[in-house]
């Protein structure tokens, strides 16, 4: 039994935010039905695919958000879909739809009339910017809400040129991932609402202040009257951003990849010279104190990068952790899959796909001691391979 | 019980706070929560009590434990192993509250051949998959932090309620061993499996997009402004085409598919900055999103901080501190239909609840309490 079994959810989702959501609660031991169009859920066209044959039963984007589910074909444009859907209701939980603003209202399926079919019903929608606010009926995708989040300035680290050198988004989809992790934890609270009132409630999730969430050290800053990082390169002062070269930490080129090192207390680069042999080099006056190290920081990261050069970055991070420094191997996608660590906890769990095969998903990234992983999960389902179980289930026997 | 530091445990426990949850933040002036230093504690430690207590000694100890035995939750982040050499550790809780639901979270967890090792979320974030499907495909990877720790919160306040529903359900309480890096490695889903397909690595490309075009940053007027624009479909390409003044554009068979755009990028791109580099970011928003093209300024978090959204959509709202200052601090990303649907207050200092979770709630004496301040016990 997991911490959901019993759940009952509705996915009325595309693409990312609301399937991940959903997919959060299946792996929890939910049962999620998920509704598609005859068109399917756009991530089936999203790939990629096995062999490159485009094929919407094997995306890896639809794979990915939606094992466990079951799919059923609704057409909410007809009186037909709208009534299906009013049966069913009575029946879940819990709802998570990601569709346009006004979507539901328009075909008289608003909160107000679900309410009154299922009070205790919780009904979670996600939205680009929320459904209050001046942008709440402005259009955006993830480029777009990852760069009004200001998460995006801080990404590449700072340029030459600002006005030359845009700031990038980060890879994966990643402000829908977010406003989807918090459409589950929204859903959870309100669940444990309705475990106490037996009362249904709807929420709101901003898909942009969401992400903006992620950056909340920095509206504190700003909230408490310090400036902004600079993305001006000339204009950086001290060694406080996370991640970048500087005394601080960095990362260094390897045989076979990159290692991410941070010996930044003095007690740490003691310890860190004697990984290198202590140098030669090490004792030049320059390199003594963490401000001189600071100060010549090029330096000092060419002649750490000559010495992990011909080195493995496994064996490096091995090295740097044994005398506890904080030392990762930036790690591929390869990597990851046959990492004895991740192994031992059991991390990848693996789904059978008819067609696509067995492929490693990622699970919980946590251990329960009271209730069970996802293991022996189904897959994917096919587009509105469900359909008729459902409304056998829940409309026909009405 | 918040017995956590610094950001990801502390961000959980604010967030149930923030939904009405009595939160206590338990930490000592012996070893003080190194993120007190900076501003960004005012936001992970909103709307919680705190009280300071010396747990390298034995009545300290105890005090916790008597507080452990009337919570539902308690939260711990500090390095593997730690929380039980103090002698917290499940198995002793469970005695004192046996449906307690314990959320320890670490850098890899608390099982396995690396779960010692030491970890930063800047540096973890390297090992977890994140910084190489970022960036610009040339091979280095990405310089910037992303959102660990926050992200990590989000996922710990998600388990714990969900923890807390299986409970009312079943009454059984819960041990959650949490692995940071495996959260982060987990957010990543389809460029996993995606590499299982194709056998080839995931190669970043900044601001493109696989399937839409044009999908990027146009240049502004002004210092570092820029504008994301992204083209989802035929009438959002017609639109930008009339917007930008180029209506000839959108009949350009050369030009009719994303692909196709795709391989005149640099000619469309020429065309677009033409019309962007003359308005401000947020001007050149206002003129797209009226014409129905989806479209956003690149800001800093200063910015964000004063966007008319972000108030507007009442993430932001006045907090008043003790010294009588208002600033204005974040609430939840999310709006309901409830009222009061957020308790927020300013972020207490170390000690501040003492008297009333020592006194009032456990009811400790007067003399004893004074005795425990004397000895840095409440300390």
């Amino acid at each position: 039994m997991g911490l959901l079994t019993g759940l009952k959810v509705l996915e009325i989702g595309e693409h990312i935010s609301a399937p991940y959501a959903a997919a959060n609660f299946v792996r929890l031991g939910a049962e999620v039905v998920k509704i598609e169009t005859a068109r399917g859920d756009v991530s089936r066209g999203y790939g990629p695919y096995p062999n490159a044959r485009r094929d919407k039963e094997q995306s890896a984007l639809f794979l990915a958000h939606n094992h466990g589910k079951k799919s059923i074909l609704l057409d909410l444009n007809t009186s037909a879909g709208q009534g299906n859907l009013k049966a069913m209701i009575p029946h879940f939980d819990l709802v998570v739809e990601n569709q346009k603003l006004g979507f539901f209202n328009d075909r008289s399926l608003g909160f107000d009339e679900v309410n009154t079919i299922n009070p205790s019903l919780i009904w979670v929608s996600i939205l680009p910017f929320g459904e209050t606010g001046p942008y709440s009926n402005y259009l955006a995708d993830d480029l777009i809400l990852f760069h009004m989040s200001g998460n995006a300035h801080g990404m590449i680290g700072p340029v030459e040129d600002p006005n030359l050198e845009p700031p990038i988004r980060a890879g994966g989809y990643q402000s829908h991932m977010v406003a989807g992790l918090t459409a589950s934890t929204a859903a959870m609270i309100a669940n444990y609402r309705r475990l106490n009132t037996g009362e249904g409630c709807r929420i709101v999730v901003s898909e942009l202040n969401a992400m903006i969430t992620m950056a909340i050290s920095g509206i504190a800053n700003t909230a408490f009257d310090h400036p902004p990082p600079t993305r001006q390169l000339s204009k950086v002062e001290g060694s406080s951003i996370g991640g970048m070269v500087s005394a601080i930490g960095g990362v260094l080129k390897c045989n076979d990849g990159y290692v991410a090192i941070s010996p930044r207390e003095d007690a740490q680069w003691e310890r860190w010279l004697e990984i290198l042999g202590n140098p030669s080099w090490s004792k030049d006056e320059k390199f003594i104190s963490r401000e001189g190290r600071q100060n010549n920081v090029s330096e000092l990261w060419d002649r750490l990068t000559e010495w992990s050069s011909p080195k493995s970055k496994f064996d490096i991070a091995k090295w740097g952790q044994e005398k506890r420094i904080p030392c990762f191997p930036v790690n591929t996608i390869q990597d990851l899959l046959v990492d004895e660590h991740l192994e031992a906890r059991e991390f990848f769990v693996e789904i059978a796909h008819t067609k696509a095969g067995n492929l490693l998903h990622p699970g919980l990234a946590y251990k329960l001691s009271n209730a069970e992983l996802p293991k022996g999960m189904i897959s994917a389902p096919e587009l509105g391979q469900h359909t008729e179980e459902i409304l056998e289930r829940y409309v026909k026997n009405e | 019980m918040d017995f956590s530091w610094i950001i990801a445990g502390p961000t959980a426990a604010r967030h149930l706070a923030l939904m009405g949850a009595e939160v206590i933040k338990v930490g000592s002036s012996r070893r003080p929560d190194p993120s007190a230093r900076g501003a960004p504690f005012q936001v992970y430690n909103q709307s919680k009590e705190y009280c300071a207590l010396n747990l390298s000694t034995s009545k300290g100890l105890d005090i916790a434990k008597e507080l452990v035995s009337i919570s539902d939750v308690v939260i711990e982040n500090f390095a593997a192993g730690v929380f039980e050499r103090i002698g917290l550790d499940y198995q002793t809780l469970k005695n004192l509250r046996p449906d307690v639901i314990m959320v320890s979270s670490a850098g890899t967890g608390h099982t396995g051949p690396d779960k010692d090792y030491v970890a930063y979320g800047s540096l973890l974030q390297h090992y977890t998959g994140w910084n190489t499907i970022s960036g610009y495909g040339d091979g280095e990877p990405i310089k910037g932090g992303l959102w660990a720790d926050p992200w990590v919160g989000m996922e710990l306040a998600m388990v714990t309620v969900a923890a807390i529903n299986h409970r009312m359900q079943t009454g059984k309480g819960q041990y959650i061993d949490f692995s940071m890096a495996e959260s982060l490695t987990a957010s990543i889903p389809s460029s996993l499996l995606g590499y299982q397909m194709t056998n080839s690595l995931p190669v970043p490309s900044g601001n493109e997009d696989p399937i839409n075009s044009p999908h990027g940053l146009y240049k502004c007027q002004g210092q570092d402004e820029w504008i994301a624009i992204s083209i989802q479909n035929a009438t959002q390409w017609e639109s930008l085409c009339g917007t930008i003044g180029k209506k000839e554009m959108s009949l350009d068979t050369r030009l009719s598919s994303p692909e196709k755009r795709r391989n005149h990028s640099s000619e469309i791109d020429t065309v677009i900055t033409a019309f962007t580099s003359g308005l401000s970011a947020h001007k050149a928003m206002e003129i797209l999103q009226d014409n129905d093209i989806p479209a956003g300024p690149s800001i800093n978090i200063a910015q964000v901080y004063e966007d008319p959204h972000t108030i507007g959509s009442g993430y932001l709202t006045p907090q008043t501190y003790p010294n009588g200052v208002t600033r204005l601090m974040p609430g939840m990303p999310w709006t309901s239909n409830l009222e009061n649907s957020f308790h927020l207050e300013a972020a207490p200092e170390i000690g501040a609840s003492n008297l009333r979770i020592y006194k009032e709630l456990i009811g400790i004496s007067s003399k004893d309490y004074e005795t425990y301040l004397e000895n840095q016990i409440i300390y």
